[in-house]
């Protein structure tokens, strides 16, 4: 699984500690999610859906791996 | 009661059980619980006199004790993932538990065996032994795999 959150949340201007306020996890969460260490929860991907105001898929892709 | 209703009933019941976790704050309280612990043992070690078997085995019992409010309580921040982390240690602590339980009593016969000719008896390893190594185990894991997360 690889994503764009970073890319996303540039668009927005807010920062890792800022968008992990948001939607209730930690920095280090969100730079584990943005790294493709850690792929999120449904819930999760779709809280950060409602921050991005786009469909989980514009930000989340799946790999060759998956 | 419906078979559906306590099924239902079952489920939550469980779900509640699996993640009961004490607050933050309960750390601090751990942390307090094993130091004193550490500390009164090495004092009953090296300055008490006389049979205080009895202070040995109350501090192991709050040693252990202060080592599983460490275990259960959540971090400043609890999310999906450090509760991820969290299972994973469990895990891992449980499997080199029981590995450790299977294979030091044969080390620790091993070894005595070899350093004094006719040492130590075989013998089991004892419960506080077992869960002090495993509740470490599971601190040890967690803390260090929620600093590689």
């Amino acid at each position: 699984m690889q994503n764009t959150i970073k890319v996303e949340r540039a668009i927005l201007g807010i920062t890792q500690d800022e968008l992990a306020k948001k939607i209730g996890v930690s920095r280090q969460t969100i730079n584990s999610i943005e790294a493709n260490r850690y792929v999120p929860s449904t819930v999760l991907a779709l809280k950060l859906s409602a921050i991005f105001n786009k469909p989980v898929n514009d930000f989340f892709r799946l790999t060759d791996q998956d | 009661m419906g078979t559906e209703k306590f099924v239902e009933y079952e489920r939550k019941r469980l779900n509640k059980i699996a993640s009961l976790r004490l607050p933050n704050q309960f750390m601090i309280i751990g942390v307090m619980v094993v130091a004193i612990s550490i500390i009164t043992m090495m004092l009953r070690a090296f300055a008490l006199e006389g049979d205080t078997q009895w202070l040995k085995l109350l501090l192991q019992k709050t040693l252990l004790v202060g080592l599983l409010l460490m275990s259960l309580s959540k971090d400043k921040i609890e999310d999906e993932m450090t509760i991820g982390l969290r299972s994973q240690s469990y895990a891992i602590a449980f499997i080199i538990g029981v590995i450790y339980a299977l294979v030091m009593p044969y080390v620790e016969y091993g070894v005595s065996n070899v350093v004094h000719s006719g040492g130590e008896s075989y013998k089991d390893l004892g419960d506080f032994q077992v869960l002090l190594f495993m509740l470490m185990i599971q601190l040890l894991f967690y803390h260090t795999l929620k600093r590689y997360r």
